[in-house]
């Protein structure tokens, strides 16, 4: 349905139309060309004429990466660590906008101010005091280690994005609820929480991307237990600057895509209209 | 608003001023000595790692049998990520393992970081440990102390393709100047193939020039260290190796990020027609596509009939100061550094044992030796016995020049001015 | 009065329970909903923070966190070794100029593509968001491996198809830049496309059309009525913006190889994790992530006064 469907001319339209398929083209384009080399047998990926299709379909390279020592095992480790990242930093961030949102005390606005400033951080250059504090809390070679900083890291961004939505529930209805005699658990539960939903599903798809995606927490926490190693570091051992097997790594990459792609999926609903109530007026 | 932001930052300004030291690992000795229990045990991971694992694997079996109660694990790590590995493990001593396999150049970093333990004693008891060459055994003294047992050597020479001289009529370089010019004549026949495969990040390969001009990494003993990589006969050697790279040899594009490993592959591969290799590359040129069509030389000196000093590199076997399992770890490590295992590791991957008397047996078995034995006759050197060695060749000082000089960022002066300053801060950093 | 909220939803005419005989006092509950997250943060952030802040005015290398030597107060030393370095200069400003070509390339494309999706009908929008949504998802180490491989110099189709032989795009350090340049603006459009096209949707329609009867060309349109009613939007996106591509490591990481040659790729928070990590000069690493913490607060600030000025309440 067309912002402005009618007072656009037809050939303006259709050159727009165009535009956007072409775009949509290009930018799909890596996508399309990692998947088909993964599937590509080796030859014609080395081949002097690299074509756009293939007509030999191999599962070699998925052999190859499947076959790579405990590749399963990293990908379980990777589902672990995302779906308890995403759930704990949903839970925590929701109450914890909850109460920035809904109630005023002193201090409020400083709180919200430093998780402002917490987004600001640069992660990476914690890895070396956040090491010594796995050591100690007895979590490295775990996968706690990973999963903990990356539910902490995931808050601030989480806390600030639900603050609208949590806003956007009307006073009238918590109102309506006490009177009713709803106790404030409930109220929080059974109504509050399935209306910010769409907010929860936005804030979801960033944690997961991040907590997806780290490879360098893994590679300086997991040292001697590689068994609980994560899909990142399984992409690396195919990619070695001077000469990938870039079978390997398009096979290792198009399975590390299709989770985050099956999770996008799945929230894409939400997520629209959740980006969308984050702006409305 | 305002107030409460100032309040905020004021917070955080005061938490960080007030006193308290960040954590540091208690790497010292520990007090047990557990004479039974699981050894674990780092090993690198060679290309084709499969005959070395069974060396590995017998010399284990051998010593499981006559230590009862222990168990060994071995795991290969990947040699490109051991520093960072072995330095977490440094930094855990819970999950660290309790010997390790470490280059030897990478000896006196360790031991300033207070990884390794101390096996002077244990060691004057072993007998064979006398036999090891004298170079050798420098790379695992440090202060007079010994920290671990040789366990190869590796030098390189020059590879090259028999079949391309024959065709194009070459005689084998007999001096530097000779090396390059051949180099740039095959590249000029045949241009799809590299004259010599260079690496602007292959520093072992590019040491060699240097030395065999006269000039030095650096110079002073034991306790203090001085740059020498930017005196006049140094940048000679720099020279003559970055005139290599080009479109006349092996253009900067494709060889200014390679490193040795890709240098021999491209030699394996049919690419080069020259690479500089070591002895442990034998293996895997043997499984290339150029078998039967190569030979070795040493490496041409300066003037003819030298033979340029080749970096005498390699590895030791070390025991970790946090192991729990002493005797058994130093015992272990007798076991898999003993000539015995050494003559059947060269056999499996042609690693040079570090026994004088165990290498002449085996150049005599194997002739393709012959070039690389003549090299460490020749005189091979080292590198600068310092703890900032390790820090110097982790932050790619002598690459980074390289790189400057290929790309045209800088000159061979200023470049190599440069790399000086950098290496001194590292050396008096170390004091 | 309510005014335009973008981050907060709801104008400001719903704030919190106005304090009565009726209502409750806050009590015990907020802190108690913000336990958790006061914990982890406080642990895991706010704490590490602290102690980078403390190793950089230390001597901190390898050989003190091993128990090799003990650790030394260097003052302020950390600082003048860092700042008398020219290669810091020159990355920190490779970092602020690559950073400000990112943002403005992924908010020009992420706009533009965002009015083309008001422009057309339901098959093209919805291809175009899939592919974006696409490109989105994509894990950054993925993406940069994919990108590396269109533009490999013996395989990638680019060269073929420009006829470029065997050129090397890493090589150079513009176009190793740029390389990286494309693919984190291909990976970040989405998000500025997604948010500005539903923040335009918000915009009622008869403005639209009354500017579009007026003979207003689509530039125009842009510029002087939707900008301005996007500004909140446009603000939140762009400060994003901005801190995360001023923080890009992976991307550069393994597109650069760890930085190009001779370094020459280098961006701040790579340059911090070589100098810790590669070199074990922890004290230098750490020296250098408390100098981006500052930049970043800054513009933290600068981002606060906006939203101030905007008569946004906190």
């Amino acid at each position: 349905m067309s912002l402005m469907g009618g007072f656009v001319r037809r050939p303006w339209r259709l050159a727009a139309e165009v535009s956007a398929l072409l775009i949509a083209a290009v930018v799909a384009f890596p996508l399309y060309w990692m998947v088909l080399n993964a599937f590509k047998p080796a030859g014609e990926i080395e081949s002097t004429e690299p074509r756009p299709w293939t007509s030999e379909p191999s599962l070699d390279s998925f052999r190859r990466v499947f076959g790579q020592q405990e590749f399963g095992r990293y990908f379980v480790n990777s589902i672990v660590v995302v779906c308890s990242v995403v759930l704990a930093s949903a839970l925590i961030a929701f109450l914890a906008a909850t109460a920035v949102t809904r109630f005023r005390f002193r201090f409020r606005t400083t709180l919200l101010i430093m998780f402002l400033v917490a987004q600001m951080v640069p992660v990476e250059a914690l890895t070396i005091p956040l090491f010594f504090q796995m050591r100690d809390l007895g979590q490295l070679n775990t996968l706690g280690s990973l999963i903990l900083p990356h539910i902490a890291f995931s808050l601030p961004f989480a806390i600030w994005m639900l603050r609208g939505f949590v806003k956007a529930v009307p006073e009238a209805l918590e109102e309506a609820a006490y009177i009713d005699g709803a106790s404030r658990a409930r109220f929080l539960w059974q109504i509050l929480f399935p209306l910010v939903l769409p907010g929860l599903a936005a804030t979801s798809v960033f944690s997961f991307i991040s907590a997806w995606n780290d490879f360098l927490f893994a590679k300086s926490f997991i040292i001697s237990d590689t068994s609980q190693s994560t899909l990142p570091m399984a992409l690396l051992v195919f990619y070695k600057p001077d000469e990938p097997d870039w079978g390997g790594v398009m096979a290792a990459s198009t399975v590390m895509t299709i989770p985050v792609l099956i999770f996008f999926v799945l929230v894409q609903r939400r997520l629209v209209s959740g980006l969308g109530g984050a702006v409305k007026d | 608003m305002k107030l409460s932001v100032r309040t905020a930052v004021a917070v955080t300004a005061l938490a960080v001023v007030t006193a308290c030291a960040p954590q540091t690992s208690d790497n010292s000795s520990s007090e047990k000595d557990d004479k039974t229990g699981t050894l674990r045990v780092w090993l690198f991971q060679e290309v084709s790692n499969a005959p070395k694992e069974k060396v590995v694997d017998a010399a284990v079996a051998s010593f499981e049998k006559t230590h009862d109660g222990a168990d060994v694990q071995i795991e290969y790590i990947p040699v490109e990520t051991r520093a960072q590995r072995i330095k977490a493990a440094f930094n855990d001593p819970k999950s660290a393992p309790d010997v390790i396999e470490y280059g030897n150049t990478d000896t006196a970093g360790y031991v300033k970081d207070g990884g390794l333990a101390d096996v002077t004693e244990e060691f004057a008891d072993w007998s064979e440990a006398k036999d090891n060459d004298p170079t050798a055994k420098q790379s695992v003294t440090v202060d007079g102390k010994i920290y671990g047992a040789p366990y190869f050597v590796g030098v390189r020479a020059l590879y090259y393709r028999t079949d391309i001289f024959d065709e194009l009529g070459l005689e084998v370089p007999k001096t530097q100047a000779g090396l390059i010019s051949t180099a740039k004549e095959i590249r000029a026949a045949k241009p799809d193939l590299y004259g010599l495969a260079v690496g602007g990040a292959y520093t072992y390969g590019a040491m060699p020039f240097i030395w065999s001009n006269g000039g030095e990494i650096a110079n002073g003993t034991g306790g203090s260290y001085a740059s020498a990589i930017d005196s006049a006969a140094a940048q000679k050697g720099i020279e003559a190796y970055t005139s290599l790279f080009g479109d006349d040899n092996c253009p900067a594009a494709k060889c200014a990020g390679m490193g040795g490993n890709d240098t021999v592959t491209a030699f394996a591969s049919g690419k080069a027609a020259m690479a500089i290799g070591g002895d442990f590359s034998h293996a895997a040129i043997e499984a290339g596509s150029v078998k039967g069509k190569y030979a070795v030389v040493p490496l041409p000196g300066v003037k003819s009939g030298e033979i340029a000093p080749a970096f005498a590199g390699g590895n030791n076997i070390g025991v970790l100061k946090s192991t729990s399992h002493r005797t058994l770890a130093v015992d272990l490590v007798e076991e898999l550094a003993s000539k015995k295992t050494q003559g059947e590791l060269f056999d499996a991957m042609g690693f040079l044992p570090t026994y004088t008397d165990v290498r002449a047996d085996v150049a005599e078995k194997e002739p393709f030796v012959k070039p690389f034995v003549q090299t460490l006759a020749a005189g091979a050197k080292f590198v600068p016995a310092s703890p900032a060695w390790a820090q110097i060749d982790s932050s790619l000082v002598l690459p980074t020049m390289f790189q400057e000089i290929v790309s045209g960022k800088k000159d061979v002066a200023a470049a190599s001015k440069d790399a000086a300053a950098k290496m001194d801060d590292a050396f008096s950093s170390v004091g | 009065m309510t005014t335009h909220d973008a981050l907060t939803g709801r104008g400001t005419a719903t704030e919190a329970p106005p304090a009565g005989p009726r209502r409750r006092g806050p009590g015990w509950t907020p802190w108690l909903y913000l336990a958790p997250a006061l914990v982890l943060l406080g642990g895991l952030l706010v704490y590490p923070i602290y102690q980078l802040g403390l190793m950089s005015l230390l001597e901190y290398t390898q050989a003190q966190v091993s128990g090799g030597e003990p650790t030394t107060f260097q003052g302020l030393g950390n600082y003048t070794m860092l700042f008398t370095d020219e290669q810091f200069w020159q990355v920190l400003l490779a970092t602020v100029v690559f950073a400000a070509a990112c943002v403005v390339s992924t908010l020009a494309v992420g706009c533009a593509l965002a009015v083309l999706l008001t422009r057309v009908r339901a098959v093209p929008r919805l291809a175009l968001m899939l592919a974006a949504l696409g490109a989105w998802a994509t894990p950054a180490v993925t993406g940069s491996t994919v990108w590396l491989m269109l533009f490999d110099p013996d395989f990638g189709p680019v060269n073929r198809v420009l006829g470029t032989g065997d050129h090397s795009w890493t090589y150079g350090r513009f176009s190793a830049f740029a390389l990286v340049l494309l693919e984190v603006v291909w990976c970040s459009f989405p998000f500025v496309m997604v948010t500005v096209y539903a923040g335009i949707r918000a915009v009622p329609s008869e403005v639209l059309e009354a500017a579009s009867l007026d003979g207003a060309s689509q530039w125009r349109i842009w510029r002087s009525v939707l900008a301005p009613m996007l500004r909140p939007i446009l603000v939140v996106v762009t400060i994003q913006s901005v801190i995360w591509d001023f923080k890009l490591f992976t991307q550069i990481y393994v597109m650069t190889n760890g930085g190009g040659i001779a370094g020459q790729n280098l961006v701040l928070n790579v340059y911090a994790y070589q100098k810790a990590f590669a070199s074990s000069q922890y004290s230098l690493g750490s020296a250098i992530g408390v100098v981006m913490l500052v930049i970043l607060m800054a513009v933290t600030l600068v981002y606060l006064r906006l939203l101030r000025r905007q008569g946004e309440e906190l």
